[in-house]
């Protein structure tokens, strides 16, 4: 029962910067006033974005049958796309009485048969843990009948929220796959990009960079990843975190077991792709390639800056409040001031207190960072004559009521934000929703209510 | 009729279509004006659920969870994590309903949520909807009967002019209102339970709700033992009706296995006049008639030479199928989510329960598939023409209003597959 992960270990995770004062994401839910994923979904995230992978969820419909193909994570896999499948052994109650442990052994011989992924990771469920149903075992069966990894995930809804899931993924990935296979050749700049799901092909954003800087990314945890590169991830010279917080304990064990040292960055707006693509240079710490490096930054901000100039033009004097959460808080807001967009105030009431220490910074000390919301947002936008309010759908009504134009920034995104293009796409949508006269026209009143 | 398939072969659903009992149960839930679903169980299934319908519905959706972890799952048999749901969802809201809802979590450890909900001051009604049992249809029918069980008192005296209806799941909000019309047009006072007709037909309100706005009320549904008459669409809502009578006497039943398409129309229609003994329909009603007459002529020539794959719940395919068959669409492949005694009745050459991995091993035996977003991939794959149908469509906004019911919808789903099949075709 090795490959179980300890999970208070996990919830202790001492590269936390939040860990000295309390674990902000880590607390249990409170019934009836909780929302967010569990760590089932967080593994999926972390997880299914291995194309040449199954992805096999043992428990009841809820699990799978509500989220296959939700996520919009592109990959260049040539074979059949099995992120975009599902696979479940929807299990009945004659499993929960008897044991489901049959049906997962040849749902795994079904799959190889049919599909014959590169490796197959078997999900545990709430219903499934809980009944016991042995999947270490089952898989270690499995991958010696088929000579595959077969990797057991242990991150059922009920052990937590979205971000240990992430972790417990990531730690299911570090115990079956890390280490088990040599790449064929290595270079003194091969890095892991950690974190990176590539949805909507953000990953696709910046790679091109990198690989013209003569950055290789060996492997991937887990956008547009095979699991023949995942495996050989112990033998990179740098682990990149792209933005997710949740995988810290993995690079951190990963240092410890190999010596990889890991940065971490984000790629959203101008200023965080300039800084990431030369972060990673130095952290790599070859002269040649940091020249090389602020070389090509010159050239794309160059390039970028002279295709920005019209909606600079049109988004000057434009203000903009920005109602969101976790890193977003001050990424999207730096990605705005980027294209000329004052961001006058932010919601920091779901961020950790790193993320609010960043959002002060990015908004300056006149930014309001709101503690409340739903109840400022409303008296910012009359005070400061706000133009745009990027939120999440439920503050559409306050954007209505004070006739500005509204974007939903939780909404499934069809096109990338990330990376120098990126930014053009979303310049692009707001000068859209800016734009669009629809937000003064819902807001008319009816003949009979006048 | 042809082959029908009742059991699975594999061990496994591959690209499944089934939808779990919790998030059926949750739908009906929705259907009641104020209404704050809670669902028993880890996190996860909620937060899913939630995504699940906002993305369908373009529409912010009311539910919370109990939020059972581990530790708690073992030394709490619902007593704490119910108790102490209500009491946190009641600091913030007043709901005028409770739905409690369990998911494959408590009903594996046995939690009695009976007993739990016995312990709650506060309007609440309670369903067992396991997700290793049943699926979408059955969630949304036992949630339905609870409703019914648990709310309405009996009724002494029935007044004939009011009328219960209740519909299967897969109608959609303006189906249920074209419904509710077309019978209103009788002369009829109707309530319909669930009522999504009036909460998630996508209306723009003053403010966003913390709960479910629009929907049957609960004193309406208290009150449902007064009508004399009611009318169940689906099969999977027969047991509701057949609840129902035991509060009232009085009360008579029709039941419909749907209303899709001409003769299901024409057989209310019917019932209808019998019931008031009117001479004839409201004119629209006759209008439409007359245009579904000739929608099935515009269309026959196309729908005569496509073959369809119809993939759904059982109550929706039966109503598909059938529409299709009487303007000569020919269903060669059905496939039902769950199983269901149904299955004999639909009009296919083969009926089987199964999931969308069967739809693409059959590619070549169809021209046009109807199903849910999921379908896509397979038709843009196999070149198919597809109509969305079912849920979840998070390709399409418009989901809410998408009319297939009665002589109108009849008219515009015949237009919508002829057409398809007919670009298909140019496209080949």
């Amino acid at each position: 029962m090795a490959s179980k992960p300890k999970i208070k270990e996990l919830l202790d995770e001492s590269s936390c910067a939040h860990n000295q004062t309390r674990k902000v994401a880590c607390n249990a839910p409170t019934p009836g006033a909780t929302t967010g994923g569990c760590a089932f979904e967080g593994a999926q995230i972390s997880l299914f974005p291995y194309a040449d992978a199954a992805h096999l969820v043992h428990g009841p419909m809820t699990c799978l049958g509500s989220s296959w193909e939700t996520r919009a994570t592109g990959t260049s896999y040539t074979g059949r796309d099995l992120t975009q499948m599902g696979f479940t052994t929807d299990i009945n109650i004659n499993d929960v009485v008897f044991s489901g442990e049959e049906k997962v052994a040849a749902s795994i011989d079904y799959i190889m048969t049919h599909y014959s992924p590169e490796a197959v990771f078997v999900y545990a469920t709430c219903v499934t843990a809980m009944i016991g149903d042995d999947l270490d075992l089952l898989s270690k069966q499995a991958a010696e009948r088929h000579g595959v990894p077969v990797v057991p995930v242990h991150a059922p809804g009920f052990v937590g929220s979205k971000n240990l899931g992430s972790r417990l993924g990531g730690e299911a990935v570090l115990t079956h796959l890390i280490g088990t296979k040599e790449p064929e050749t290595t270079t003194p700049f091969d890095i892991n990009l950690i974190g990176e799901y590539n949805v909507t092909g953000d990953m696709w954003q910046y790679t091109p960079l990198l690989e013209e800087l003569g950055i290789r990314v060996l492997s991937t945890l887990s956008g547009d990843g095979r699991v023949a590169q995942i495996r050989t991830a112990h033998r990179a010279k740098l682990n990149v975190l792209v933005c997710a917080k949740s995988l810290v304990s993995l690079t951190r064990k990963m240092e410890e077991r190999y010596g990889i040292p890991s940065i971490a960055l984000s790629f959203y707006g101008q200023r965080d792709t300039s800084n990431g693509l030369l972060a990673i240079a130095e952290a790599l710490g070859d002269a040649e390639l940091i020249e090389r490096t602020k070389q090509l930054i010159a050239r794309e901000e160059t390039k970028l800056t002279e295709k920005l100039k019209p909606y600079q033009t049109f988004f000057k004097g434009k203000k903009a409040v920005l109602n969101t959460g976790g890193n977003k808080t001050w990424s999207i807001a730096a990605a705005l001031q980027d294209l000329g967009i004052e961001v006058v105030a932010t919601a920091v009431k779901k961020a950790t207190q790193d993320d609010r220490e960043k959002a002060r910074k990015t908004l300056g000390k006149n930014g309001v960072l709101m503690m409340n919301p739903g109840v400022e947002q409303a008296k910012i936008i009359d005070e400061t004559g706000a133009d745009l309010l990027l939120a999440g759908g439920r503050s559409l009504y306050t954007a209505i009521k004070k006739g500005i134009a509204f974007a939903d920034v939780n909404q499934e995104k069809k096109k990338s934000y990330g990376g120098y293009e990126g930014l053009l796409n979303l310049a692009e949508d707001l000068k859209n929703a800016l734009q669009n006269p629809v937000f003064k026209n819902v807001a008319r009143r009816a003949p009979w209510e006048k | 009729m042809g082959e029908v398939i009742h059991k699975r072969v594999k061990p496994l659903q591959v690209n499944p279509f089934k939808l779990s009992q919790p998030m059926g149960a949750t739908l009906a839930f929705l259907g009641v004006d104020g209404c704050m679903p809670l669902m028993h169980g880890g996190q996860g299934c909620t937060s899913f659920t939630k995504v699940f319908f906002t993305r369908h519905f373009c529409e912010p959706i009311a539910i919370q969870t109990s939020a059972v972890t581990d530790a708690i799952a073992v030394l709490d048999g619902g007593d704490y994590s119910i108790v102490e749901s209500v009491k946190n969802i009641t600091k913030k809201v007043t709901p005028s309903l409770i739905g409690l809802l369990t998911t494959g979590l408590p009903e594996t450890k046995g939690d009695d949520i009976r007993g739990v909900a016995a312990q709650i001051d506060y309007p609440l009604v309670y369903v067992n909807t396991p997700d290793y049992e049943g699926g979408f249809e059955s969630g949304w029918a036992l949630t339905c009967k609870a409703m019914i069980e648990q709310l309405v008192e009996p009724a002494g005296r029935a007044d004939d002019n009011k009328l219960v209806l209740l519909p299967h799941i897969s109608l959609t909000p303006i189906e249920v209102e074209k419904i509710k019309e077309f019978i209103e047009g009788f002369g009829f006072n109707v309530f319909a339970l669930p009522d999504l007709s009036t909460s998630l037909d996508g209306h723009l309100g003053e403010k966003q709700a913390a709960l479910s706005s629009g929907g049957i009320a609960v004193e309406d549904i208290r009150k449902l033992g007064e009508a004399g008459l009611v009318l169940s669409v689906g099969d999977s809502m027969q047991a509701c009706a057949e609840a129902l009578l035991k509060k009232s006497p009085e009360m008579r039943h029709h039941h419909f296995p749907h209303l899709q398409g001409f003769e299901a129309t024409d057989s209310l229609a019917e019932l209808l006049l019998t019931e008031t003994g009117f001479s004839g329909p409201p004119l629209a009603v006759a209008r439409w008639r007359q245009r579904l007459q000739d929608a099935m002529l515009d269309s026959h020539f196309s729908l005569g030479q496509s073959r369809f794959l119809v993939a759904a719940e059982p109550d929706q395919l039966t109503g598909i199928c059938q529409a299709l068959y009487d303007a000569g669409g020919k269903v060669t492949v059905a496939i039902s989510s769950v199983d269901s005694p149904q299955l004999e009745k639909i009009i296919a050459e083969t009926v089987l329960v199964g999931d969308l991995e069967d739809a693409e091993h059959l590619a070549d035996d169809y021209d046009v598939i109807i199903g849910n977003f999921h379908c896509e991939a397979i038709a843009h794959r196999h070149h198919k023409g597809l109509v969305l149908r079912g849920f979840p469509n998070w390709e399409q906004v418009g989901n809410p209003l998408k009319n297939d019911a009665l002589y109108e919808g009849g008219a515009y789903f015949l237009f919508e597959c002829a057409n398809t099949a007919m670009e298909m075709r140019g496209h080949h």
